[in-house]
């Protein structure tokens, strides 16, 4: 501490001609006798070469100053290499201030007397600041390693075959019964077409049975239920609902299936076929075992029905009617969120139909009746079941729209054009007309569908720029009438591209973990140029649609994305490092205000309801001082830019 | 006091070290000179100006008091720029009260990339309180 005869060190760098052109390092030294603790002055030419570095680190070994004020550039340009420099000289880095007299004085001050008068100053200041300044050290903290996924959609699987195939253990929570997410239910991509479920399959592969797959702990039927803890020592507790089925012994005959008496109607399949209370949720389903529906099974009804148990060929214990809901807890380090995304619902749009007349469909019901396993088996018909004569495509339903979703989903016009292609291979001489607000082709291969679909023959667009929706009404004879921009068309089918939104439960999740949502209800990101993968707490990353609307290239790109930050941030026998540079509340002072709280972009701070008392988390602040200056009490302490130090420097600066 | 005997204000200014630091870095690397009457003091966020400091600043003597923080939606630390708004705002209805005009006590937003906004925001504060008196002790 300072008071009692502190020994600093300034070292003056002349840059060469940069600052010792302007500024005179004789009348540094000379003015430096009247500062406190009369510090030494040492010259240096260019302190930040290698040859300057061997100079500095030899004089501070030879010197050893208590303080080193360093006269020279900007800290953004050598802050850390002259910390590195004061490591090497047995010092601590943080005993250290440097002064910028390159870019902020020498290079942009004209007169010579005025600049090393400036320069004069702003070392003063430094010089009263770094008396007070503490020694600080990194502490290090232990982690866990393993990885929480939540969603087992393209993105989530991609994360967890990545993070096991790096030899990370993975714990993989999906709420519905299966894997693959929307698109494993879809049959061609755009925008080449290819087989949704050919494409998934050796990725599923790789999860299920691959050889990594047994660093993976994949959870169906889960859902998180509770976090506590923080980056690198999450506790996940995670409830999971029965299946009734086990993984492990099943193999996928279906038996069960065939022996149900229960059914129920199939909301996958539009409600056009049946469904069994044991079941696959569609034919080709992954993993490959049926699941119970207790809202549909006779014995959860009363009865003691046992058909599927009897019916099972792999013995007693592969189908469980008494397996209850459990609640697994799991330590984790980092989790990746890939939760997905959903469809706007189109019935909240008064005049567009959805839900009243039977022939208007949404994209994911449409992309269920293309699907060879869908309710109509790939075939494109009506619910007369009357091939279509005509069909209306709707884009932008609910997109662009401020009272609505005032975005584009930058996705909806490319399966629209795979549509029509649909469409048009089957049927050549069915009209099509595509109704939008804008077309959108982005990227180097939506351009071909969009262009097929344009230059069709029985195909027209109409763009609706009024800001109007098109208006669909039943007509006479049980077709329908579309009225758009005052264009009247008939047709005998009509499919909405509704916005894509947040996944159903992603305000639950957020409000579970405490991370941001944008006002477009998405999971908002740490910086969304720079650190998109980043959630708004450290620890917690996002892939896929559950941050933006996207396409399954680019959720895949982005679970690789939250993989890289899980594996760069936590590694086995790596402790995780703790800047000294943060917040810390003096408990003793703290009247348990909750303003800091309040302030804390990163919800680093926490209230002891007990000792009605504030504290922060070392690991998760990340130094910027909102709530030292925010604090009433005075009782937090900003490390490394306390009051005392920065009153301090402002008192040298007016002296 | 300047070559000519005018009055030469003396002005703390408090700046965000991502965005408002390194504008001001930026403008040294143009190497177009500005009035040096300016005294900076680097802070991680703009958040971390205490009215305290403000209130010290012009007590020891400061003529003028500069805070410069990233653009709103920019802060490195999402919003901190918003509470240093947030309380220069108030802090400068309690400065007129004890005859601080607002013109000795300001906030701008300055980006990395704007050295020249920079030159421009110190050149114009230091020939406005260059027409105005010295503080009283």
């Amino acid at each position: 501490m300072a008071g009692g005869g502190v020994k600093i060190g300034i070292y003056f760098c002349n840059c060469g001609s940069n600052i010792a052109d302007k500024i005179s390092a004789d009348a540094v030294r000379e003015a430096s006798r009247t500062f406190p603790d009369q510090p030494y002055v040492a010259t240096v030419d260019f302190i930040c070469s290698e040859s300057g570095q061997e100079q500095f680190v030899e004089s501070l070994t030879f010197e050893r100053p208590d303080r080193v004020v360093v006269a020279a550039c900007s800290p953004r340009d050598h802050e850390g290499t002259m910390q590195h420099c004061l490591a090497r000289g047995g010092i601590n880095p943080y005993l250290m201030q440097m002064v910028n007299i390159r870019e902020q004085i020498a290079w942009v001050t004209e007169d010579r007397d005025r600049a090393t008068e400036k320069a004069i100053t702003a070392i003063r200041g430094a010089v009263y600041r770094v008396r007070l300044q503490e020694p600080l050290r990194k502490k290090q903290v232990a982690v866990c390693t393993d990885v929480l996924v939540i969603g087992a959609g393209p993105a989530g699987m991609k994360a967890a075959v990545s993070l096991a195939e790096a030899g990370r253990s993975v714990v993989l929570v999906e709420r519905s019964p299966f894997i693959g997410g929307l698109p494993v239910r879809f049959d061609e991509l755009f925008p080449a077409l290819e087989c949704a479920p050919c494409l998934l399959e050796p990725l599923m592969g790789e999860l299920l049975h691959g050889d990594h797959s047994e660093a993976i702990e994949l959870l169906t039927l889960a859902e998180l239920w509770q976090v506590t803890g923080f980056y690198g020592n999450f506790i996940a507790k995670i409830k999971k609902k029965p299946r009734h089925v086990s993984l492990h012994g099943c193999i996928g005959c279906g038996e069960c299936t065939l022996a149900c008496p229960a059914t129920t109607r199939n909301r996958l399949h539009n409600n056009g076929s049946e469904q069994k209370a044991v079941d696959f949720a569609f034919a080709g389903m992954l993993p490959n075992a049926p699941f119970l529906r207790e809202e549909v099974c006779l014995r959860f009804q009363g009865s003691d029905c046992r058909a599927c148990k009897d019916a099972c060929p792999m013995g007693e214990d592969v189908i469980d009617l008494d397996e209850g809901e459990s609640l697994l807890e799991r330590n984790i380090g980092a989790i990746i969120i890939a939760t997905g995304a959903g469809l706007f619902d189109a019935s909240r749009l008064a005049g567009m139909g959805r839900g009243m007349l039977p022939d208007v469909y949404d994209a994911l019901q449409f992309e269920h009746m293309l699907s060879s396993t869908g309710p109509t088996g790939g075939g494109i018909v009506t619910s007369s079941g009357e091939v279509p004569a005509a069909v209306a495509i709707i884009h932008c339903v609910g997109s662009l729209d401020g009272d609505h979703c005032a975005y584009c989903s930058g996705i909806c016009c490319q399966y629209a054009f795979k549509f029509n292609h649909a469409i048009s291979a089957k049927y050549p001489e069915t009209v099509i007309t595509h109704y939008h607000r804008e077309l959108v082709a982005p990227g180097k291969e939506a351009y071909a569908l969009m262009e097929a679909a344009r230059t069709r023959r029985n195909s027209s667009f109409i763009r609706c720029d009024s800001g109007n929706y098109p208006v669909i009404t039943p007509e006479g004879t049980g077709r329908l009438q579309v009225r758009g921009e005052d264009v009247v068309t008939i047709a005998d089918m009509v499919i909405l591209c509704p916005a894509i939104v947040p996944a159903e439960g992603a305000d639950r999740l957020a409000a579970l973990l405490d991370i941001n949502r944008d006002c477009a209800g998405f999971y908002d990101e740490l910086q969304g140029r720079m650190d998109a993968s980043q959630s708004t707490l450290k620890g917690i990353y996002l892939a896929g649609a559950c941050r933006e609307p996207m396409d399954i290239q680019k959720a895949l790109l982005e679970g690789m994305a939250a993989v890289g930050h899980a594996l760069a941030g936590l590694q086995p026998g790596r402790m995780i490092e703790v800047e000294p540079a943060t917040a810390e509340v003096a408990t003793s002072r703290c009247a348990g205000c909750h303003l800091c709280s309040s302030v804390c972009p990163y919800h680093a701070i926490s209230f002891d309801s007990e000792q009605h008392v504030s504290s922060v988390n070392g690991v998760l602040c990340r130094g910027c001082g909102t709530c030292v200056a925010a604090c009433p009490a005075g009782a937090i302490t900003g490390h490394h830019f306390t009051n005392e130090q920065i009153l301090a420097e402002i008192e040298g600066l007016l002296k | 006091m300047s070559a000519n005997g005018g009055f030469e204000p003396k002005i703390i200014a408090f700046l965000c070290n991502w965005c408002s630091y390194a504008g001001a870095d930026k403008a040294g690397g143009m190497q177009k000179p500005y009035p040096p009457n300016v005294h900076i003091i680097r802070v991680m966020c703009s958040g971390r100006v205490d009215p305290h400091f403000i209130l010290s600043a012009f007590a020891q003597g400061a003529d003028g008091v500069l805070i410069l923080a990233c653009h709103p939606g920019d802060c490195h630390y999402k919003e901190g720029n918003c509470r240093a708004l947030q309380r220069h705002r108030l802090l400068s209805l309690v400065l007129q009260q004890f005859g601080i005009v607002s013109a000795r006590c300001r906030m701008d937003y300055v980006s990395a990339g704007e050295g020249e906004k920079f030159r421009r925001i110190i050149t114009e504060m230091v020939e406005v309180l260059r027409k105005r008196e010295a503080l009283p002790e």
